[in-house]
């Protein structure tokens, strides 16, 4: 598994070095704007920073399952399925691969998010004025929410965790184009009303089982298990097509 | 039996490209697997290798149906170039080294010598012909109990194919089932002893080439003739 783990990297690498070497300059930039008083450049880093954060883990997610299209449609699907690894290990080795990738990117940019915070705050000190007038909007418009540590690694937690449940089921459809419509008409079609209805389903199934918890904060936090519980759900039904149906 | 097919047949959409084709293969020999294109030379060997399911039918490899523990022992060759695209030629044999025990580094580099590659090459930079030489180089390294080449001369001049001819005969020892599929019946024929011949989906006949050519007075190229003459024109 370890092994397969290394050459899914090796397959997206290039995408996350590019990611960080952007990543790099916004953050030079910032630091900049920030302590050359140049407005601009800091409100044009901070943009920068915002969209490399959202836009790093979604491309990510989208790269594995482009990767997986190929891995299946194109003659380097050879690579790995003559290799004596069962479909669970190839489909395991690149779920773990993307999903610690995207895990690992968040909490990267999480902390570079509170590093620049942190150190707007040392520059700026009325910021902190700026952070209370933040808190108590807030809490004016729903009291259950405050802004700290738990609650900003819940919701962080909840994002990830929904968008690797959400990779999941697009692999699941992937595969089910590939192993079961190939060469069928509107195999597309068919396969990607198939990722909009569990993905749905994932979304409908967390709220219901979510909705009587109170605390935000757990709610967020158990929303996050629900994802990752229905993307095993999704790994074992994709694996299993894989290993029973798909010709490369 | 190291390879045994039973009513094998593969469907792709209404097309059979291979039709119950039942058909048993002994370690010892030489194949030459022999027919058009479009015959299901390709479809039938890609079973054997576990890439493809078949529709119905079976392929087993020492008793039980192709699977992970058949892709150990089994060493499989396609036509079309499938390493991936940022590979070096170093790459490719650490791949190979990685996920095969029976792969030798040490026998690739013999063989990357005999072929005039060298491991700096990018994959993606490779002529066909190279390539052609890299496919062979990676799959015999291994140490595998069946190598299934397809069409392994196809890119390849003359003077390389013979040494790459030399390369192959190597294997065919009597612990080992080497299965070649080739258009080039002439080359085939002077490295199997045994030919299997494919028409339109179906096994035509597996036939012991010595027995063909002192009982019927015929050569292999002369049995193609006979069998495809009309398909091919």
């Amino acid at each position: 598994m370890f092994k397969l783990m290394k050459y899914e990297f090796r397959k997206t690498w290039m995408t996350k070095v590019i990611l960080l070497g952007i990543t790099a300059a916004a953050q030079v930039l910032f630091l900049f704007g920030l302590y050359g008083d140049h407005d601009n450049a800091l409100g044009l880093s901070v943009f920068l920073l915002t969209m490399l954060a959202i836009g790093g883990v979604l491309v990510i997610g989208l790269e594995s399952v482009i990767t997986l299209h190929r891995d299946m449609n194109t003659k380097q699907s050879y690579m790995l399925f003559m290799t004596p690894n069962s479909s669970y290990a190839i489909l395991g080795a690149k779920m773990l691969e993307c999903g610690l990738s995207i895990l690992i990117t968040g909490v990267f940019f999480f902390g570079l998010g509170a590093l620049d915070i942190s150190l707007l705050f040392v520059k700026q000190g009325e910021l902190n004025k700026l952070y209370e007038m933040i808190q108590q909007m807030i809490h004016t418009i729903n009291e259950k929410i405050t802004i700290d540590a738990s609650g900003i690694a819940s919701f962080l937690f909840s994002i990830l965790a929904g968008w690797i449940g959400t990779i999941s089921t697009a692999y699941l459809a992937d595969v089910v184009s590939s192993a079961l419509l190939n060469g069928k008409r509107f195999n597309g079609v068919v396969s990607f009303l198939l990722f909009l209805v569990l993905d749905w389903a994932m979304g409908w199934t967390a709220q219901q089982l979510t909705a009587s918890i109170t605390s935000i904060n757990q709610s967020l936090v158990w929303s996050g298990v629900i994802s990752l519980a229905f993307s095993a759900v999704m790994y074992f039904a994709t694996a299993q097509i894989m290993e029973r149906k798909l010709s490369v | 039996m190291i390879l045994e097919s039973k009513e094998v047949t593969k469907l792709f959409g209404s097309k059979r490209a291979v039709d119950g084709i039942s058909l048993q293969l002994e370690k010892g020999h030489v194949y030459a697997l022999l027919g058009p294109n479009g015959s299901g030379k390709t479809t039938w060997m890609k079973m054997a290798a576990g890439l493809i399911k078949p529709t119905s039918g079976t392929v087993a490899f020492e008793g039980a149906p192709v699977s992970i523990e058949s892709r150990k022992h089994v060493a499989y060759m396609s036509t079309e170039p499938y390493f991936y695209a940022w590979m070096t030629v170093k790459d490719v044999g650490k791949y190979y080294q990685d996920f095969f025990e029976d792969f030798s580094y040490e026998r690739y580099q013999k063989l990357l010598q005999k072929t005039e590659l060298t491991e700096d090459l990018k994959t993606r930079a490779l002529s066909s012909g190279m390539m052609a030489k890299l496919k062979i180089a990676v799959t015999l390294a291994r140490d595998a109990r069946v190598y299934m080449l397809d069409e392994p001369f196809n890119g390849i001049d003359l003077l390389a194919r013979d040494d790459i001819r030399a390369c192959i005969l190597e294997y065919a020892t009597e612990e080992k089932l080497l299965l070649l599929s080739s258009h080039l019946v002439e080359e085939m024929e002077a490295i199997a002893d045994r030919a299997v011949f494919i028409k339109e989906g179906r096994l035509v006949e597996n036939v012991d080439l010595d027995d063909m050519r002192s009982q019927r007075g015929e050569s292999m190229a002369d049995r193609y003739r006979e069998i495809y003459g009309h398909t091919e024109g």
